[in-house]
């Protein structure tokens, strides 16, 4: 391990940790905006919740090095391929968890906010989104958490964030660059896991378990 | 030839699926190294997790346990093996054996601790001592949940399996690493089908198990909301590879 | 009824600003695939190989460039060249610091084209480039070729000096080597079909210092190496001789899209290669993988040395 490495290389460290968040961020932000509807359709028409949930459990199984590979003819070595890869691994995830979150609300809270004359769009932005928050935000930090883990993979596309210091310390031979690439992705996991557990906790006020 | 009639070929022709580096023995690789480090971890895991959900200690730890390893990359996590054990099966089999410990402690601590105190005391009440208890009570009892860690972690290690062919080693992780560095994209998709294959097949496997181990005058017909799949504080969701 | 809706939409203000904060971050950030402003003489992108001597050499050409006032972006370690080819084709990238023979043999599906002349091997790689809209530049003297070396011991001990000495042994030895070896012509196929050469496994441990390692190790008996891997050498492995002369021309070589070669380019470009001598270029890859030097550092010193820079 050469400390000097890391001394003369902070902004690369630097601009590969930014890198890594942002590519976190964006993915988990598509993930959401796609998720969001396809949990509302998987309500809305019941018989389409388990095709729905399946095929983004078929696609979480697909492993990310095949996933981002195939694409690449397509979508070339761009952080389109990764963020594509990325996001789909979000889907499974997000969607179960806002469809899980909205069933959780108990029927007499629905029903007493139709009686108090809410529309359904209202009802669900007022009354049910918030109340299935924590179970949304449970959702969203596994998703975070497992597209930070991703992102190192993505080094071999050509892009990478803090898995690019991985690949470079892989390829040299070089301890130094390999070692702090996967310390502080794990750092990063777990800072994102456990602000968002405080996140999570802080939206169950009537204290519900974890 | 295109894409999709060169994937069946690649599926119909035995060059495929014989040999040191055809399927057969890939999946065998596969195989061997998720179940060997699968006992390796269940045999530190699961008498950790029991004991700790039984004596009802180290709560704290044993819950965030899960949180901490799924939220470790797999990855950085067989890179950092690399450099301790070099490349081949050695790196994989420690990395998958530390990914597979914590969703194990626990789902068996919970599952333990999930145990009504009401049926402890009926057991201490005919006599039974702590073990006794333990065997012949809780453990029936606590088994579905201890089974679903087992069948998290086992998701998680097949999938993570794959990645270890990035530094040198078979399993099916190799037709997905090789057929991306020589532009293969049949081969890559071939190995794709396959690791999904089998992950689905080990998921599906051991939630039958897990049906099973219900304790038969436990097993009625429970309302949907209540067999869907507990997520928040247990391991139940396993990362993608 | 009162629903608590207040906690989470008090927290759901300051959780979108951040959220909005992070695209904005994305939208405009710089990433990797710049490398800040833009200048008058425009910008080029080169792509490296996943080892160290890519890096290098990407390194050199850059640096020339730059000193000429062009904005150049490496992306490194992006893989072999069965992916840095296509991304070039594609316009992802604007050149490569490739290798004559090999890049024919890539760009001729691997017709046996490629010679031991250079200039020969460069003219039809040339000729095999252009319907793709890319060309090559002119070779370099500086040649970097496939060898195969294995340990001392192993040596002495089946008696190897030369590829032909593995061919009645390869049976027992397992070879090692980048993951695309058994499909490239002057890699494992090309023991094959010259040599008769067959061995009992295959593993892929990669190219470098990561080969080496396992070579040294004992995971694999015989290694794929280049010839100007100068870490071998300093580790006392015997580099088996070609006797039948599998190896042809592997001159450096940029391959460039026809579109990004103007003839200042073409001139900056031409004269790094003419300048490179093969042993600079082993020392200059001795220099990253055994004193963990950066490419980029150990390219600035070889430029000002040579003339390039001040």
């Amino acid at each position: 391990m050469r400390w000097d490495w890391v001394t003369t290389h902070l902004d690369d460290i630097g601009a590969a940790t930014r890198e890594h968040v942002v590519f976190t961020v964006v993915a988990t932000l598509i993930g959401l905006a796609i998720s969001f509807p396809l949990a509302l359709v998987a309500r809305r028409w019941r018989w389409l919740a388990a095709p729905v949930l399946s095929t983004a459990g078929i696609l979480y199984t697909i492993p990310s090095l095949a996933l981002f590979g195939l694409l690449t003819p397509w979508t070339g070595l761009s952080r389109t391929t990764a963020v594509i890869g990325l996001v789909t691994y979000t889907l499974l995830i997000l969607t179960r968890n806002i469809v899980i979150g909205l069933d959780g609300v108990a029927p007499e809270v629905r029903e007493a906010a139709a009686g108090m004359g809410f529309g359904p769009a209202r009802r669900l932005f007022r009354i049910e989104l918030p109340l299935a928050l924590p179970v949304i935000v449970a959702g969203i930090r596994v998703a975070v958490v497992t597209t930070i883990g991703l992102v190192t993979v993505t080094a071999y596309i050509g892009q990478g964030g803090l898995g690019r210091l991985i690949l470079d310390g892989l390829t040299r031979d070089f301890r130094t660059p390999l070692v702090v690439g996967a310390l502080l992705s794990v750092a990063l996991a777990v800072v994102a896991d456990v602000g968002l557990a405080a996140l999570q906790r802080r939206l169950t006020p009537w204290g519900r378990d974890q | 030839m295109n894409f999709w009639s060169g994937v069946v070929e690649w599926f119909t022709s035995a060059s495929s699926w014989e040999g040191n580096a055809g399927a057969v023995h890939r999946l065998y690789e596969h195989v061997a190294m998720s179940g060997a480090s699968m006992l390796v971890a269940a045999a530190l895991a699961l008498p950790l997790g029991i004991w700790l959900g039984h004596t009802g200690r180290g709560g704290a730890i044993a819950i965030n346990a899960s949180n901490v390893g799924r939220a470790v990359p797999s990855f950085a996590i067989l890179v950092l093996a690399a450099q301790v054990w070099g490349i081949g099966w050695k790196p994989a089999f420690f990395a998958l054996v530390a990914l597979a410990v914590p969703p194990m402690v626990t789902n068996a601590y919970v599952g333990l601790q999930g145990v009504d105190a009401e049926v402890r005391e009926a057991a201490r009440g005919m006599g039974m001592t702590g073990a006794q208890s333990l065997w012949r009570v809780e453990l029936p009892v606590a088994m579905p949940v201890v089974v679903g860690g087992v069948r998290t972690a086992a998701v998680q290690v097949v999938a993570t399996a794959t990645l270890a062919a990035l530094v040198a080693w078979g399993g099916l992780g190799r037709f997905i690493v090789d057929g991306t560095a020589q532009r293969d994209f049949v081969q890559v998709f071939a190995g794709a089908v396959l690791v999904a294959a089998l992950a689905i097949v080990t998921e599906l496997a051991l939630a039958g198990l897990q049906r099973l181990v219900v304790p038969a005058p436990l097993r009625r017909r429970r309302p949907a909301r209540e067999r869907r799949e507990p997520f928040v504080g247990l391991a139940a969701d396993p990362q993608p590879s | 009824m009162r629903v608590r809706t207040s906690r989470p939409r008090r927290l759901a203000v300051p959780v979108v600003a951040l959220l909005a904060l992070a695209m904005g971050a994305a939208a405009c950030g710089d990433g990797d695939d710049s490398s800040g402003g833009s200048s008058a003489k425009g910008s080029l992108t080169i792509g490296a190989f996943n080892f160290t001597e890519s890096a290098v050499l990407s390194e050199l050409y850059a640096g020339a460039l730059r000193s000429e006032g062009y904005t150049v972006t490496i992306r490194p370690n992006l893989g072999s060249r069965e992916v840095v080819s296509p991304a070039l084709e594609r316009g992802e990238l604007d050149l490569y610091i490739g290798y004559a023979a090999t890049d024919l043999e890539h760009y001729n599906n691997a017709a046996g084209e490629a010679s031991a002349d250079a200039r020969a091997t460069a003219e039809r790689l040339r000729s095999r480039l252009e319907s793709r809209g890319l060309t090559a530049l002119e070779p370099s003297p500086a040649v970097d070729q496939n060898a195969f070396a294995v340990t001392r011991a192993t040596a002495d001990r089946f008696g190897l000096r030369r590829l032909s000495d593995l061919a009645p042994v390869a049976g027992q030895l397992s070879l090692g080597g980048p993951p695309e070896c058994p499909t490239r012509p002057f890699c494992a196929p090309g023991l094959e079909s010259k040599y008769g050469i067959r061995f009992r496994e295959f593993k892929a441990v990669g190219l470098g210092a990561v080969a080496n390692n396992a070579l040294e190790r004992g995971d694999v008996d015989v290694t794929l190496i280049l010839s100007t891997d100068g870490g071998a050498r300093a580790r006392g492995f015997v580099i088996l001789e070609d006797d039948r002369q599998l190896q042809n021309a592997d001159n450096i070589i940029p391959v460039i899209r026809t579109q990004a070669a103007t003839s200042e380019v073409r001139t900056i470009l031409n004269r790094v290669s003419a300048a490179l001598t093969t042993e600079e270029l082993a020392e200059l890859n001795r220099r990253v993988d055994d004193d963990k030097a950066d490419p980029d550092a150990v390219a600035r010193d070889w430029l000002r040395e040579n003339g390039f820079t001040d």
